[in-house]
């Protein structure tokens, strides 16, 4: 892998800012339609936060002052990741079941238009020059950050919301179990006799890192290789072992991963993710049904001998667990940060 | 993994066509895979999965496809397909994909 990581290294700098913007498009876009809208709704319909209490809450919190815009793209680009990145946390943060409303995720073959062009949801243009889409996308982000600011404050007003409950969410977010699939992964790479178990047995394999194994239908793992890399979608809906490892990332759910990574996986991961892959290393692409759910075994990081198992498994991301990264190269990580 | 399982109809290294149409089958046997050839590469056994479906289905397989026998193209990539039992009948010699 040591030439894998060589290459992605000289990747570092943003070489494709098209894509960067074609990718925060279709984010924000993802979160606002069917994240965010749709839970305002909910909310407003069941009586639970009425458009009139945000109009309310509204004019008590105003929008975050716009920042001075800086001039060079890669910079603007990088502002752009990092505002929906917070943004896109922030929707989680809220994303809580209540009596009688569950959080709601829309995501219907009515809205994308599959049935009648007459239901899809609009899209707002995406036409222009690079800068044109930076500067429309840095604005529809100011707006929907203060939307998502309004929404949060009036929960927390109106008392659908506690601090505790938001505090408690943020914890669960930040520690649930993708910190079980970096273990799973720290102790396969040391110990040969549990990645044979993890690889035949699944499940029952990780009993003996004191983690729940789970029990939605049986559990695959596909090893990496220095000649294979392997990549997990689920097309039909969204299986993904989320019982033993938490969410997957996000755009797991989104179309326009689930459309383009069984045709194209290797240009998918070049241009969205960055990941370039040699050609000598076959791709292989796991699209599940329900009853086999997939997490990929990355391979361990050249540089990382004598590490103990504690610092492997922070080298282990959750994108990494369905194949469209690496694990974490240590060279890239802050000096003194294992 | 074993060549033959108990309950299993194909062993591994079968080549395999997916049908067209099952209206029994699992319905999240993904479209663009039907009638597509590949070859079984693990032999899962029957899977209880009282969670996302009542009844037990067959015995369910990998199997491995070229993407570009899916989707045409000239790419050496692969597709690993999560596919039950009644969905799958033996392919014949000729369409046999030879996957290195």
């Amino acid at each position: 892998m040591a030439q894998e990581h060589s290459k992605q290294a000289a990747h570092s700098h943003m070489h494709d800012f098209k894509g960067h913007i074609e990718a925060a498009e279709a984010d924000l876009e993802y979160w606002r339609t069917k994240r965010l809208e749709p839970r305002l709704i909910q909310l407003h319909r069941r009586g639970v936060l009425t458009f009139y209490d945000l109009v309310r809450t509204a004019a008590a919190c105003p929008a975050a002052p716009t920042t001075a815009v800086a001039h060079d793209i890669e910079t603007r680009v990088r502002a752009l990741e990092d505002g929906l990145d917070d943004y896109t946390r922030g929707i989680n943060l809220i994303s809580l079941d209540g009596p009688g409303y569950p959080s709601v995720i829309e995501d219907t073959r009515k809205e994308r238009g599959d049935y009648d062009d007459f239901f899809r949801i609009a899209k707002p243009p995406h036409d222009g020059a690079l800068e044109e889409r930076i500067a429309r996308l840095e604005h529809q982000l100011r707006e929907y950050r203060h939307l998502l600011d309004v929404l949060t404050r009036a929960l927390l007003d109106k008392g659908v919301l506690t601090a505790e409950m938001v505090e408690q969410q943020r914890a669960f977010l930040a520690g649930r179990g993708a910190w079980h699939g970096a273990r799973i992964v720290a102790r396969a790479w040391v110990d040969p006799a549990f990645k044979q178990a993890l690889l035949t047995k699944g499940r029952e394999a990780v009993r003996e890192l004191n983690i729940p194994p789970g029990r939605l239908g049986k559990l695959g793992v596909a090893e990496n290789t220095p000649t294979l890399h392997n990549i997990v979608v689920c097309t039909l809906c969204s299986c993904y072992p989320h019982d033993l490892l938490g969410d997957p990332p996000w755009w797991y759910r989104d179309d326009s991963y689930k459309e383009r990574i069984v045709r194209d996986a290797r240009g998918m991961l070049a241009e969205r993710f960055n990941l370039h892959l040699a050609d000598h290393v076959e791709v292989r692409v796991h699209d599940s049904t329900s009853d086999v759910r997939w997490m990929v075994l990355p391979c361990r990081p050249a540089g990382t001998d004598g590490w103990s198992e504690e610092q492997l498994a922070r080298l282990v991301t959750i994108e990494s667990l369905v194949g469209t990264a690496p694990a974490v190269d240590p060279a890239a990580l802050p000096r003194g940060g294992c | 993994m074993p060549a033959s399982h108990p309950t299993h109809r194909f062993r591994v290294g079968d080549p395999v066509q997916v049908e067209r149409v099952n209206p029994t089958g699992n319905p999240r046997t993904p479209h663009y895979i039907r009638g597509k050839t590949g070859v079984v590469t693990v032999l899962h056994g029957s899977i209880v999965n009282p969670i996302d479906h009542r009844d037990v289905y067959p015995p369910l397989c990998s199997v491995l496809f070229r993407v570009r026998d899916v989707f045409g193209g000239s790419s050496d990539d692969k597709l690993s397909i999560d596919l039950h039992e009644d969905w799958l009948t033996p392919a014949s010699p000729s369409d046999e994909p030879t996957l290195d």
